[in-house]
């Protein structure tokens, strides 16, 4: 799909407001178009509120709503609106389901509907949902696997415009939840839903977004097609959310044409040049694909001449794709390496070998706010 | 034994119960699911006659329901020593069984559900109608039993508001009374074992809704598990 940025798919929804609760203030902009759009933060950022205040179940204190045009809310100039919740169309899926307990899987499905046209409707959206074997079950007799297929199945059945999703597959296991996540954009593209996906794991923002928004402290930090959001994340904030390691503040020596120079610690390195006033504190990263372990015996290339420093292997771990090693730099701050599965194979790191790193100049990030 | 009494005793506690169950709902829905100024003192009184002496009830429902009250004079009712003066009664000092079962039974309803409801398009009443009042069901009808069977037992602010007259408003309670009084110990025997039997069957009704509709093993839903920890 062609992504370029945040106009990338023309918008169904649209969201700008603000809410204040009990010492938390949430601040909300988001266009969502027919898409899967995942919402991404740490828990606390604010996700479920700004689902909550979308599907219309809290109030915002200022901003407005608009859906396909029709404007569901707006408290900023203008006459007041506030459309309840049952004349919204947007579909919610409930982190824990939500499920009716007193109601069968088909009535439940069949909750919005009405008369026998509803109970056959219902009745279909099950087969879809392949549940049509478990239609007189109660959702206490169903896996959560087969609760979460009811629960969207009830969504759809009222025919929403926009399809939110709290959490929705965070208590199943890996293959369900793969599973599902390749049903759930399957119906996305043939409903021509917009579809607000929450998580906090980033696992499932890679599995099923076109785009991420990041949210951190009641904030979104960055709108964009994910694979840029990771690359190029546009905050500390950002990058931290993104689980980026070794993310470290220090302070700017001075500007220099050919780099920034910094001072973390005690350890002075260059990044690529960049407009910032000596003096700064700043935040910056390095990716841990970015730190090389240097060859005592090998000359040194152009790309891993700067940012040197000694330090001592203190952990080890296997991952996907290489290792993962933990180094005590001489400034006492840890760094993660990850290298490849066969790299450095004749150096046989070991915990505590002292070794020579080199933080690739191009890949220092540096954010002048932090 | 005269079969006045029951007959007149079950009159007064259906028309109590009805009444407890009109004011008791609607007062168990609203400190369940609404915070509002004076909720407390709204519950204390609702209360009190748990913990009132019954003559001291006796006693305000007297001057509620007493000539010069403004209730009275405004609706031109004259109840008092009426069977509608004790039902009354019944009602006052049976409803604080019914509205702390039913609250708490209401209150136990996760309110994802009715979020739920509601944005699959469903109005306050209908979330009320089919979501909440049938998911709190056994609790508010464990609560109406209990009231009912506390109803049919009432005999202190009974006898205050609506006398002891034999034929009019002498219910089974008040009829054990006069029995013993007179030391007609047979009737006594029998009114006393029917009344023993009747609370009986209500306690075996009450264990009845009160028992989970669902094996034990059956879970809660998740939500409501987080909620209670």
């Amino acid at each position: 799909m062609t992504t370029s940025g945040q106009e990338s798919v023309s918008p169904r929804l649209m969201a700008d407001f603000m809410l204040q609760r009990e010492g938390f203030r949430l601040h909300v902009q988001l266009a969502v178009g027919v898409e899967v759009l995942v919402l991404f933060g740490p828990s606390g950022s604010g996700k479920t509120t700004t689902l909550n205040a979308i599907a219309g179940l809290i109030t915002p204190e200022r901003g407005q709503i608009v859906l396909d045009g029709r404007i569901l809310f707006r408290r900023d100039g203008g006459s007041p609106i506030n459309v309840p919740a049952r004349q919204r169309r947007i579909g919610y899926v409930f982190q824990h389901y939500a499920l009716f307990p007193h109601l069968t899987a088909l009535q439940n499905v069949a909750f919005p509907l009405r008369g026998a046209a509803g109970q056959a409707q219902a009745r279909a959206l099950l087969e879809r949902m392949n549940l049509a074997h478990l239609a007189d079950r109660y959702p206490h007799e169903l896996s959560g696997g087969q609760q979460q297929r009811v629960a969207i199945a009830r969504a759809l059945a009222a025919r929403p415009a926009v399809l939110l999703l709290d959490e929705p597959f965070s208590a199943l296991d890996a293959g369900m939840r793969q599973h599902l996540q390749i049903e759930l954009a399957a119906w996305q593209q043939e409903l021509g839903l917009a579809v607000i996906y929450v998580t906090h794991r980033l696992e499932d923002a890679f599995a099923l977004g076109q785009r991420l928004a990041v949210m951190r402290d009641g904030r979104v930090e960055q709108v964009g097609p994910i694979e840029q959001v990771f690359r190029y994340p546009a905050s500390a904030q950002v990058a931290q959310a993104m689980g980026i390691p070794n993310i470290f503040r220090a302070r700017v020596i001075a500007a220099r044409a050919d780099g920034l120079v910094l001072d973390w610690d005690g350890l002075e390195l260059i990044a690529g040049p960049q407009d910032i006033a000596a003096g700064t504190i700043v935040t910056a990263y390095v990716r841990p694909e970015d730190v090389k372990v240097l060859y005592p015996d090998r000359p040194l290339v152009d790309a891993i001449r700067y940012n040197q420093a000694a330090g001592q292997i203190v952990a080890g771990r296997l991952v996907p794709g290489g290792r993962v090693l933990r180094v005590r730099l001489s400034n006492g701050h840890e760094i993660e390496v990850h290298h490849g599965p066969y790299t450095y194979a004749r150096l046989n790191l070991q915990v505590g070998d002292v070794v020579q790193l080199s933080l690739r100049r191009e890949a220092l990030v540096v954010f002048a706010r932090s | 034994m005269s079969w006045h009494p029951l007959l007149l005793s079950l009159q007064v506690t259906a028309a109590a119960t009805a009444l407890m169950l009109a004011v008791g709902l609607p007062l168990a829905l609203l400190l369940a699911r609404r915070r509002f100024r004076g909720a407390t003192l709204v519950e204390a009184l609702v209360n009190l006659p748990l913990v009132l002496p019954p003559t001291v009830v006796g006693y305000y429902l007297l001057l509620a329901l007493g000539r010069g009250s403004p209730v009275v004079e405004l609706l031109g009712w004259r109840v008092l020593f009426t069977w509608v003066a004790a039902a009354i009664a019944s009602a006052v000092v049976g409803l604080p069984l019914l509205v702390q079962s039913a609250r708490a039974a209401i209150a136990g309803v996760d309110p994802a559900l009715e979020n739920a409801a509601r944005t699959l398009g469903s109005s306050e009443p209908a979330v009320l109608w089919r979501v909440t009042l049938p998911l709190a069901r056994r609790g508010i009808l464990a609560g109406l039993v209990l009231a009912a069977a506390r109803a049919l037992g009432e005999f202190g602010a009974t006898l205050m508001v609506a006398g002891n007259i034999p034929g009019r408003t002498q219910t089974l309670p008040l009829a054990i009374y006069d029995a013993v009084q007179n030391r007609d110990y047979a009737a006594a025997n029998r009114m006393v074992l029917l009344m023993t039997a009747l609370a009986f069957l209500s306690l075996w009704a009450v264990r009845q809704f009160e028992r989970p509709r669902r094996p034990a093993s059956a879970r809660v839903s998740p939500g409501e598990e987080q909620r209670r920890t």
